[in-house]
């Protein structure tokens, strides 16, 4: 399957997820977004050979992976675009920094390796951190929560608008793209020749479209605003999830 | 209340000044009616009705709709009362569930929420789509989006809707309930399509483009039924008038 | 290019979140939306179509390669700098949502170090300055790839600079950046190649879409050997300025063989560290105390023991198993509901 098929699956895959009729899918968008920010600022900002402390924020994802039955899997599936990144950056640690610090079964340990497991530990968990927002919200409440944090509407809109149109591009995408491969049928990628057509082509459809959606919104009364209903409350059980959470990040950061 | 609602008189336009794609045209429509707007590819259906609505600006004549002048001035008057369902119903749909869709033009137009709420019901049991409600547009077939681009304009209750190629890449079941939903919308409908079966099933009047003139303006199935002058300006006789061939 | 989370020291996300807010703020001012209403629809659709094109393969000739496009250059071209940067706030957002790409606590470093720099750089200092006089095959071609030169490598120092900072990896700035940069060097080539090809696509079929078009009168531009000729300088700039570089690193050997002999564990060369490592090493050890938020009384630098680490294995231990009983329990108590 190619990379735009995959992309498309993706999307409503996590679409699929985020629709459950689950508990933690009911509780507040700003508030999923508030912890998953927390915990990942709370993760990262342990000190780069604090192994120990870093690993113990691991009983945030443990507890919603398992409460919110979400499939791990899936999650680890995530990790191929961003643990490569961390990787080639922390593997050189163990190399620059050979202080012994502990010995482990009689094989000393250097302040390297430590530095370098504790970057891989943050850097998976911020991505299951990421993967347990997504997965329990849609966009579209994320943007929701985003208008309550005063983010302009017009940022909040045109992320709306993009992720409406992007299925609908990758599927123009990966059309041009099978008539172009079953023409060039030993080809991986795109000709030099025809990148400029090829992309110009989507370009223009696109903002051919993009024009009738303007004109549609014309009609329909657009005057330079989106309208937004507002649309749910802080109820005791969102807040009581966001107290709770706090507790134990501070926990697991200043008192163990 | 004025009978007309829409009265074109000498409407002549073009996109490039050295030839107009409308040339003099000029017919009236009145309450109820449902009219059929048939001519070859690039005869200018979709421009006439882009006219109406206000797309299209830099025209000759006049354009009326309830006796307002379709003018930049006029628009969101003008606006308020016409519906446009675009051919490709991905365009008009852009917010990302149904009801958002529907919600838009009401909440545009500054209506308190629990009128928006009605009136978007009501706009979704006209279509008979109620259980499509809180889905999401991208998950939605072909056929559900066209019946949900129709709602989304009857939530303006507008006294005209202009339909553009509304048959346009439905299967046979989804086209039989789009004629359906048609018959049973009360306002002037303008249908612009070459589907003429569709055409034959829904209007009671016809008119017939070509070259950018009006070639004949009157009963529906009169028009259709005319082989030779369909064929003249390169439509075919609908499928069903032409018999099963021996 | 995208920064994961775990490579920014919260103040550092913070810093460059501020960066990337201030900008955007501005942009939502400056991009006139009110007057210019019909660029609202097309920032989102643009949005989702640099997103469906960055899905693309695009082999590069000669090598089996291929590259990819990155997008800010040419929303620049065709929405205006304001208006680009905010769509490209809704791309990197949705692809950190949804893709993993990025993080969330990065989102900040990402908005400055992709579509800050190819907004923003590529319009004002380069795309505006080079068609200011009218279009012509040849200019498009020069704008968009020195401007994706440019803003890619402006990003790739910011990547080094905000993860050197950040107090994450052990590679020195000179190291880091020596090789980050000539890499995006190519990267920017091949990114700004597929540009100017799509804009010249735009340049003959709908000239009035490109930005700066419409104050000016249409022109035919050059004919259609303009675009070798362009590439033929480009090629002998690439050639010169790869032949001063090779002369200069191998004349200054503080590069990648002062890491080799570090690695080998040869001391005597710590003299050599230039003067930029020192600096940043300081600015490192000053933000590591803020990365440090101060939480901890004793020294923790070093106050990582087996012990604490089993003892932390221990607690994800216990959660799990908590978390499985619990969930055990309650389908039980679900099951003896539905029966009674």
């Amino acid at each position: 399957m190619s990379k735009l098929d995959n992309a498309l699956c993706e999307i409503y895959h996590m679409d699929e997820i985020a629709e459950r009729e689950q508990w933690l899918n009911h509780i507040h968008s700003l508030i999923k977004l508030v912890i998953t920010v927390c915990f990942i600022t709370v993760t990262v900002s342990f000190s780069k050979y604090d192994l120990a402390g870093v690993l113990r924020m691991g009983v945030y994802p443990i507890v919603v992976f398992i409460f919110g039955e979400l499939s791990f899997r899936s999650a680890l599936k995530r990790l191929k675009v961003i643990l490569p990144v961390v990787c080639l950056i922390g593997v050189f640690n163990p190399f620059f920094d050979r202080q012994p610090i502990m010995e482990i079964g009689g094989i000393m340990v250097t302040a390297g390796v430590v530095s370098m497991l504790t970057l891989m530990v943050k850097g998976i968990y911020s991505v299951f951190a990421s993967y347990l927002l997504i997965a329990t919200t849609s966009i579209e409440k994320i943007c929701y929560a985003l208008r309550l944090l005063h983010v302009p509407a017009v940022i909040v809109t045109q992320i709306l608008l993009a992720y409406r149109y992007i299925s609908l591009l990758l599927e123009e995408a990966s059309r041009m793209m099978q008539a172009y491969s079953l023409r060039a049928p030993n080809q991986k990628g795109v000709h030099f020749k025809v990148w400029g057509s090829l992309v110009g082509q989507l370009l223009l459809k696109s903002i051919d479209r993009a024009n009738e959606v303007y004109e549609s919104m014309l009609l329909r009364g657009y005057q330079g605003e989106f309208p937004y209903a507002a649309k749910g409350f802080f109820r005791v059980r969102d807040c009581v999830y966001l107290g709770v959470w706090f507790v134990i990040f501070f926990c697991l950061r200043v008192m163990i | 209340m004025n009978p007309i609602q829409i009265s074109m008189e000498h409407v002549t336009y073009s996109y490039e000044k050295s030839c107009p794609i409308l040339k003099d045209i000029t017919f009236k429509a009145n309450k109820h009616e449902c009219i059929g707007l048939i001519g070859a590819n690039g005869v200018g259906k979709s421009t006439l009705l882009k006219l109406m609505v206000g797309l299209n600006t830099g025209y000759e004549g006049q354009i009326c709709i309830e006796g307002i002048p379709v003018v930049k001035e006029n628009f969101p008057k003008t606006r308020e009362k016409i519906g446009y369902v675009f051919q490709d119903a991905d365009s008009q749909l852009f917010m990302s569930r149904v009801y958002d869709d529907l919600a838009f033009a009401p909440r545009n137009y500054k209506l308190p929420e629990p009128e928006v709420e009605k009136r978007v019901r009501k706009a979704l049991e006209m279509v008979h789509i109620e259980h499509l409600k809180d889905k999401q547009i991208y998950k939605m077939s072909g056929g559900e989006k066209k019946l949900a681009s129709i709602a989304t304009i009857l939530t303006m209750m507008p006294d005209v809707i202009l339909l553009d190629e509304p048959s346009i890449a439905l299967d046979p079941k989804n086209r039989r309930t789009l004629i359906h939903v048609l018959n049973q919308l009360n306002p002037l409908k303008i249908i612009a399509s070459h589907d003429l079966d569709m055409i034959l099933d829904t209007c009671s009047r016809v008119i017939l483009l070509s070259d950018g003139k009006i070639i004949r303006d009157g009963d529906g199935k009169e028009i259709l039924s005319d082989r030779e002058l369909l064929e003249a300006h390169g439509l075919e006789l609908p499928l069903c008038m032409q018999g099963i061939p021996d | 290019m995208h920064m994961a989370d775990a490579l920014v020291a919260p103040a550092v996300a913070g810093v460059m979140y501020a960066c990337s807010a201030a900008t955007a703020v501005c942009s939502v001012k400056k991009s006139e939306l009110e007057k210019e209403p019909w660029k609202m629809p097309v920032m989102g659709v643009l949005g989702a179509f640099v997103f469906a094109t960055q899905m693309i393969n695009f082999t590069i000739p000669g090598t089996g390669a291929s590259g990819h496009l990155c997008g800010g250059m040419l929303l620049t071209a065709v929405l205006g700098p304001y208006a680009a940067f905010l769509s490209m706030i809704g791309v990197l957002l949705i692809q950190c949502l949804l893709f993993a790409d990025g993080g969330l606590l990065a989102l900040g470093c990402n908005i400055w170090n992709m579509a800050f720099y190819g907004c923003f750089v590529g319009y004002f200092l380069i795309w505006r300055p080079i068609v200011k006089n009218g279009f012509s095959r040849a200019k498009i071609i020069t704008a968009s790839i020195l401007g994706s030169v440019i803003s890619l490598q402006l990003g790739a120092f910011s990547v080094t600079l905000e993860t050197v900072i950040s107090g994450i990896t052990e590679l020195p700035f000179s190291l880091f950046a020596s090789t980050m940069q000539p890499i995006h060097l190519a990267i920017g080539f091949v990114e700004g190649l597929i540009t100017a090809m799509v804009l010249l696509f735009v340049y003959e079929a709908r000239p009035q879409i490109l930005q700066g078009m419409e104050e000016m009168p249409l022109k035919q531009g050059g004919g259609r050997c303009s675009f070798r000729k362009v590439m033929i300088i480009f090629g002998m700039i690439a050639l010169l300025t790869g032949g001063i570089f090779s002369l200069f690193a191998s004349s200054h050997p503080d590069g990648l063989e002062w890491s080799i002999e570090k690695i080998t564990g040869v001391p005597e060369v710590e003299s050599v560290e230039g003067s930029v490592y020192t600096d940043a090493e300081h600015i490192q050890e000053t933000t590591a105390v803020l990365a440090d938020y101060g939480f901890r009384g004793k020294d923790s630098s070093f106050g990582t023991s087996f012990s604490g680490i089993a003892g932390s294995l221990a607690v994800l231990g216990i959660c799990l198993a908590a978390c499985f009983g619990f969930r055990y329990l309650g389908r039980k108590k679900k099951q003896h509901e539905q029966i009674g």
